[in-house]
């Protein structure tokens, strides 16, 4: 009950201000907006993934304090919002989740007015299909799943999905532990749409996933880079901030978008229905669209990132990264993952069997 | 044992509600009443994983138990102030958090980790050994993660044991390994018996060791349990799992306490 | 006979001397299971002092690692926070886990068959379940997640351990203690808090060890039960490790070890000038 209360007096003044002249701030510059609400940000976000620096210097300039609270996934992160443990004012759901949450009505709508950098975000993130006009989130990362080699072990050139899953790589290949991420690489090399997920679709590509299990050797969404540094495994299918890392300290580790296809993932910044600080919320976004701010994140988390403000202010390294900023990618082409419901289920099962040895 | 009523009982009824529940599109729970999740449970995938990470806990409990009897032995019988250091001295590794410990274990049994360089410059073997991500790796997680839990538990028997029974043993003419099984095991029984229950029970559950030790190719059951909660988003299922988990367990428990029935006082 | 006896009575503390195999076995056994034991550990404390990031590149010594460690605000908070909570579970789950045991070992009542099999209930619930049916409860019960819920949890899980390894040196004791101490006039009350807690305390000592350990390292439980203050340490360290290994852990958890082994020397060192033992 006192949240919708907060809930109205935080809306109220921008009911005003709407109306109101503009505030100065606008595009990146360095004034101080102010909100009504007490000083205080709860944020909810992926562990590791916003530096500390950014958040420190954040509540330097606002006078704001952040409690930080961190997830391991998406689903861990839906589960506690929707059981209504806690209170948070700022999520970090990725696309697919985005969209769910917006079907189910959990999200507050983002006040643009509010948001005077968000010219900085790239036009091909204006319009995903899982958000059409940024109503509800702003992207803060994107990325892909991509190949990455051990060039110094694997000497053969490496082009796609059929490349890696070979029996000459058999036990020396990593891959990301989530099931719908090895299924998607198996409908995309079955030539079937990413979200086309059917039952009768997960039974043709069934075979393939047959085939490339067997030869994984480890399953980590985590850490991928851990048993590719360690020399345990030769080539892998993983999330390319991995892969950046990797090439940042290494340039052997190449890494390369499979030739059946790739899709984008896009993290992004959303407000739940339930904030009690939504003003603070739209500050720190805004704080967030900042170049020079997005530019400190890219630093270290060598994503894709959609602020092209901040991209036009990165080292010439930094955009040479084949993983963070493959070479003629076509953005817009990629496809992104859709919600898939109960899906979900169907495709662990699926993975889970056939990791098991089962038929 | 308000306690155990409120924070035991009530999570796992809540718990036993959930596995007979569906879910919908978002993974939420719907309070219902069907039989579908323990339908899919008793498929032959869930069951030979059921039955693998059954396994895997056995080995790593009996394994625990040789390792750990001489070791429990030999604190319990030393002095009483080394008794104290050496016990605490036992616990320390794990007041370091466990992912920590494990990582390192990954950084010496991985190819080009500790291990592998040592045996090849003691030329003992020609090319490194992938230890990693194997059964073998998972084994020695569980062990090392479980061990303390059989040493202690041993130690508290060993440590009353009446040393009078031992010298008397010997002064009848038993050997050592006579002394052992005839007197001192079977004296320091429910230790052991306390310490096997301590470790195997975890163990079938467990999944972080598993997983980051295993790489995920030989799922357990704590890992498909886990699953069920975040990514297949279904949480019905998981408890179904888990329910059955217990009830198992707690058939096996009731049946052995039967054939043990040891009478206690009053 | 009674030589053997006497020499048997003065090495009380070492097995008798005829088995010297059985000593130098056990002794250099356990000498090799603490070895297994602190491997990691002492390559955990190496690498803290290493100049480079990541495993094995031996890049010079440094302390920059301790450095930057006292200046993570975060990371000494949540540790604070685990030692906090630790503390305070391992007394609570002490205590419940010794009356538990000794209710049940003591006194019938119905259904002390099942009680005894609930018990076992949060040790063989795997994590998640135990963190998400418990983050329900405290939801429906509206208390919200800060220490408190947190502790209710660890409470929750770590007690069933403690009273297990209790109930292991009650069914070795001699029944009569009991009685004894009461035909020497002891009200059943004093009979336990003279006779029995002094009997049980190796137990005790074990089980608030195990507690103490299980409460520092959870993570999963910990994840669905906690507020934003009360982030413990496994939370931050798993974040940090995603990125990839941080050797300002490594510096963390060698002060830890330190830290501990100086407090069990300074403990006896006390108890030593005490009791004069």
């Amino acid at each position: 009950m006192k949240s919708i209360r907060h809930l109205i007096l935080a809306l109220l003044p921008w009911a005003l201000a709407a109306c109101g002249p503009k505030p100065a701030s606008t595009a990146g510059s360095p004034a101080v907006p102010t909100s009504d609400e007490e000083k205080k940000l709860n944020l909810y976000c992926w562990s590791e993934y916003i530096p500390q620096s950014v958040i420190d210097d954040f509540s330097k300039e606002t006078g704001i304090k952040v409690s930080v609270e961190n997830f391991s996934s998406n689903e861990e992160m839906v589960t506690k919002l929707l059981a209504g443990g806690g209170k948070y004012d700022l999520i970090q759901p990725s696309e697919y989740t985005v969209e769910a949450l917006i079907r189910e009505n959990q999200l507050l709508p983002i006040n643009p007015a509010a948001l005077g950098n968000l010219a900085n975000i790239s036009s091909e993130f204006r319009n995903m299909p899982y958000d059409a006009g940024n109503k509800f989130s702003i992207p803060y990362m994107a990325g892909f799943v991509g190949i990455c080699v051990n060039t110094d072990k694997v000497k053969e050139p490496v082009k796609g999905f059929a490349d890696v899953f070979t029996p000459a790589h058999k036990g020396r290949i990593v891959v990301l532990d989530d099931a719908r991420e090895i299924t998607s690489w198996a409908f995309a090399a079955n030539k079937l749409g990413i979200n086309d997920v059917t039952p009768e679709n997960l039974e043709k590509v069934k075979p393939t996933l047959k085939k490339w299990l067997p030869l994984v050797k480890v399953y980590d969404s985590d850490s991928p880079k851990t048993s590719l540094k360690n020399g345990d495994v030769d080539l892998g299918v993983v999330w390319s901030g991995e892969a950046a890392l990797l090439y940042r300290d290494d340039k052997k580790f190449a890494f390369v978008l499979p030739s059946e296809g790739s899709h984008l993932f896009v993290d992004s910044l959303a407000i739940p229905k339930m904030a009690a600080h939504p003003q603070n919320a739209h500050l720190f976004m805004n704080y967030i669209l900042r170049p020079e701010v997005s530019r400190k994140i890219s630093e270290a988390f060598p994503y894709y990132n959609p602020n092209s403000a901040a991209r036009a202010l990165l080292s010439n390294e930094e955009i040479a990264n084949p993983a963070s900023y493959p070479p003629a990618q076509d953005i817009t082409r990629m496809q992104t993952f859709r919600d898939l419901g109960k899906q979900s289920a169907a495709i662990d099962e699926l993975i889970t069997q056939i990791k098991a040895g089962g038929k | 044992m308000l306690w155990l009523g409120l924070f035991v009982l009530l999570p796992t009824l809540l718990l036993i509600l959930t596995s007979f529940s569906r879910r919908d599109d978002m993974g939420r729970v719907i309070y219902s009443l069907t039989l579908d999740n323990y339908a899919r449970c008793l498929d032959a995938t869930w069951l030979s994983i059921f039955g693998s990470s059954i396994l895997y806990a056995l080995v790593a409990t009996l394994i625990c138990v040789l390792v750990g009897y001489p070791a429990a032995y030999t604190i319990g019988r030393a002095s009483p102030k080394n008794r104290r250091i050496l016990l605490t001295l036992v616990m320390v590794p794990f007041w370091t958090s466990f992912l920590i410990r494990t990582y390192a274990w990954i950084s010496i049994l991985s190819q080009e980790g500790l291990a592998n360089s040592l045996l090849l410059s003691a030329h003992i073997i020609p090319t490194p050994i992938g230890m990693m991500y194997t059964p073998f790796a998972i084994v020695l997680g569980l062990v090392y993660n479980y061990l303390p839990f059989m040493i202690l538990p041993i130690y508290t028997s060993v440590e009353k044991l009446d040393n009078s029974l031992i010298e008397a043993a010997y002064d009848l003419g038993a050997g050592p390994l006579r002394a052992f099984s005839s007197v001192i095991i079977p004296l320091t029984r429910p230790g052991i018996a306390a310490g096997a229950l301590l470790v195997f029970v975890p163990a079938i559950a467990m999944y972080a060791i598993t997983t980051l030790m295993g790489g995920g190719s030989n799922p357990t059951i704590g890992e498909v349990i886990q699953n069920q909660f975040t990514r297949a988003r279904n949480q019905p299922f998981g408890a179904a799992l888990g329910v059955l988990l217990m009830l198992l367990f707690l058939v096996s428990f009731l049946l052995l306490g039967r054939k043990k029935s040891a009478p206690h006082a009053a | 006979m009674t030589e053997a006896l006497a020499v048997g009575r003065k090495n009380f503390l070492r097995l008798p001397d005829g088995p010297t195999l059985v000593k130098w076995f056990c002794g250099s056994w356990t000498t090799m299971v603490f070895a297994f034991l602190y491997l990691p550990i002492f390559l955990l404390v190496l690498f803290s002092f290493n100049e480079s990031k990541s495993g094995f590149d031996w890049q010079g010594f440094t302390f920059k690692w301790y450095e930057e460690l006292f200046q993570n605000r975060i990371l000494l908070r949540a540790f604070t926070n685990s030692l906090l909570i630790g503390t305070i579970s391992t007394l609570l789950a002490t205590g419940l886990g010794t009356l538990g045991a000794w209710m049940l070992y003591r006194y019938r009542f119905p259904l002390h068959r099942m009680m005894e099999a609930f018990i076992f209930v949060p040790m063989i619930m795997p994590e998640i379940l135990m963190g998400v049916s418990l983050l329900v409860l405290f939801v429906n019960l509206s208390l919200p997640l800060s220490y408190l819920t947190v502790i209710i949890a660890h409470v929750t899980f770590t007690f069933p351990f403690v009273l297990v390894g209790m109930q292991a040196r009650l069914q070795g004791m001699d029944p009569s203690l009991e009685e004894a101490a009461m035909d020497l006039g002891a009200t059943p009350h004093q009979a336990f808090f003279k006779v029995i807690l002094p009997y049980l305390t190796p137990a005790i000592a074990s089980g608030a060890l195990l507690a103490f350990s299980l409460s520092l390292d959870d993570y999963i439980v910990t994840v669905f039960v906690t507020g934003a203050e009360s982030q413990t340490l496994p939370l931050k360290v798993y974040g940090m490790v995603r990125v990839g290994l941080n050797p300002q852990l490594n510096a963390l958890s060698a002060l830890g070890i330190v830290l501990t082994i100086l407090l069990v020397f300074a403990s006896e060192r006390l108890k030593q000038s005490n009791s004069g033992e």
